[in-house]
């Protein structure tokens, strides 16, 4: 929502954080709409109702924007994702918790699905990297208070990636094949998807029903 | 394998073998010659080699048509008789990489037992080995389509969705487990390729072979 015109008293410092998250909500909508060769400054800075010298009063290009949006948008999935995780009553628990409140966010913010699920791996090497980091860093969320396995073992270190990283694939190509206000919907099979290395089908889907 | 007959059609050996001919007429078949067509699709195999290459080094973007034809030893002329641009190198490049490491999946997952775990591995196997033998291709087909262009894009995920064909002929039958199972699966799997391509390691992704089997096997077997 744009501040009203004229003098209204705001501190400097309320206006440009103001604007900033602006220009980040409208660098989501904007790449999600017309992809990344449309998403240019003037776009961006169009849908934000901030002039282009204001944007780059705040980021030195598109690309500079670019990764900032993509930080805020992983930084706050991953608040949802913690704050669903930590009111687990186990590991399980908090494991389908966390899910469920990240497809939840995903499901709400088409934009941001796309941009933290798709654009993630398509607008160019910076973003890029942001993306391996995201996918890195919720991978703990799983592997962490995980049981020790049954039968043969704990499962092999590349499970918790596996799982992580085929998770946000599927989910990308959802939202890149326009079902991004579906995502929820995929919650028992991911769940089941992420419990299975550990604790095997039957206790995996055991957890998920009572739910 | 190229080189031999590169040195034997270049100018100067062409040159070369006329001359010894020359004291008594040359029978027709003294001077090698290979058909039009083989030379021009070596030509184009070089050409989508260097391109790979150069991709893999340093990104599509800044490659340059001079980088391709200087890496390649074609003339320009020769890289635009046969493709009309960069991109069209690369998506030539795209689909003869992603065609031979189909074929290889395919023949490595193929058994005539009933037995989907070794089918299932077989497959896994000939993917990583042939990630290993290509690591330039594998980079280009797993990193840089997705960003390239958009058209490079669409290929990618066209191709992850033959593969995820393969896995689902390969997979058991289980009414149990999702329609999505072999699609998660296969990301999975991509997904910790992918890393592997990234960390410049992909000439070891055969060591990937065991953790990544066990996970694929992971929602069929009766206990974990």
């Amino acid at each position: 929502m744009t501040l009203p015109r004229g003098r209204h008293g705001l501190s400097r410092e309320y206006i440009a954080e103001d604007q900033k998250k602006r220009i980040l909500t409208a660098t989501a909508e904007t790449l999600d709409e017309c992809g990344y060769e449309g998403a240019t400054v003037a776009a961006i800075s169009g849908r934000a109702r901030v002039s282009k010298s204001d944007f780059y009063v705040h980021f030195a290009s598109k690309d500079v924007c670019f990764v900032a949006a993509y930080d805020a948008g992983v930084l706050h999935l991953r608040g949802d994702v913690l704050t669903a995780c930590g009111r687990g009553a186990d590991w399980g628990d908090g494991v389908c918790s966390g899910l469920e409140a990240a497809l939840a966010r995903l499901a709400a913010q088409p934009a941001q699905a796309n941009l933290l699920l798709v654009e993630g791996l398509r607008t160019g090497p910076s973003v890029c990297g942001r993306f391996q980091q995201a996918i890195e860093s919720f991978v703990p969320y799983l592997r962490n208070g995980a049981p020790p396995g049954t039968g043969a073992g704990r499962p092999p270190e590349a499970a918790d990636e596996a799982v992580v990283g085929g998770i946000a694939s599927l989910l990308g190509r959802r939202v890149l094949a326009g079902k991004a206000d579906r995502l929820e919907r995929f919650f028992p099979e991911l769940a089941e998807f992420a419990l299975t290395p550990y604790l095997g089908v039957a206790e995996a889907r055991r957890i998920i029903s009572s739910r | 394998m190229g080189t031999a007959i590169l040195v034997a059609m270049s100018p100067r050996a062409k040159g070369a073998v006329q001359a010894k001919a020359k004291p008594t007429s040359p029978a027709p078949s003294v001077r090698p010659s290979l058909p039009r067509e083989f030379i021009a699709q070596h030509k184009q195999r070089r050409i989508m080699d260097a391109l790979a290459e150069l991709t893999a080094e340093q990104g599509y973007e800044a490659t340059k048509i001079s980088d391709i034809v200087k890496r390649a030893g074609v003339a320009r002329k020769t890289l635009y008789d046969n493709f009309a641009g960069k991109e069209e190198v690369f998506l030539a490049a795209f689909d003869a990489a992603r065609d031979e490491a189909m074929r290889r999946v395919e023949e490595g997952g193929a058994s005539t037992e009933d037995d989907w775990q070794m089918r299932v591995e077989g497959g896994l196997a000939a993917f990583l080995g042939w990630v290993a033998e290509n690591p330039a291709a594998a980079r280009m087909c797993m990193i840089e389509a997705l960003s390239a262009t958009p058209e490079t894009t669409r290929r990618y995920e066209d191709a992850l969705e033959a593969f995820v064909e393969l896995a689902r002929r390969a997979l058991p039958h289980d009414e149990r487990l999702p329609e999505t199972i072999a699609e998660t699966l296969v990301g999975g799997v991509a997904w910790i390729v992918y890393q592997q391509i990234r960390r410049a390691d992909a000439e070891h992704a055969e060591d990937l072979l065991p953790e990544l089997n066990e996970f694929m096997a992971a929602p069929y077997l009766a206990s974990a």
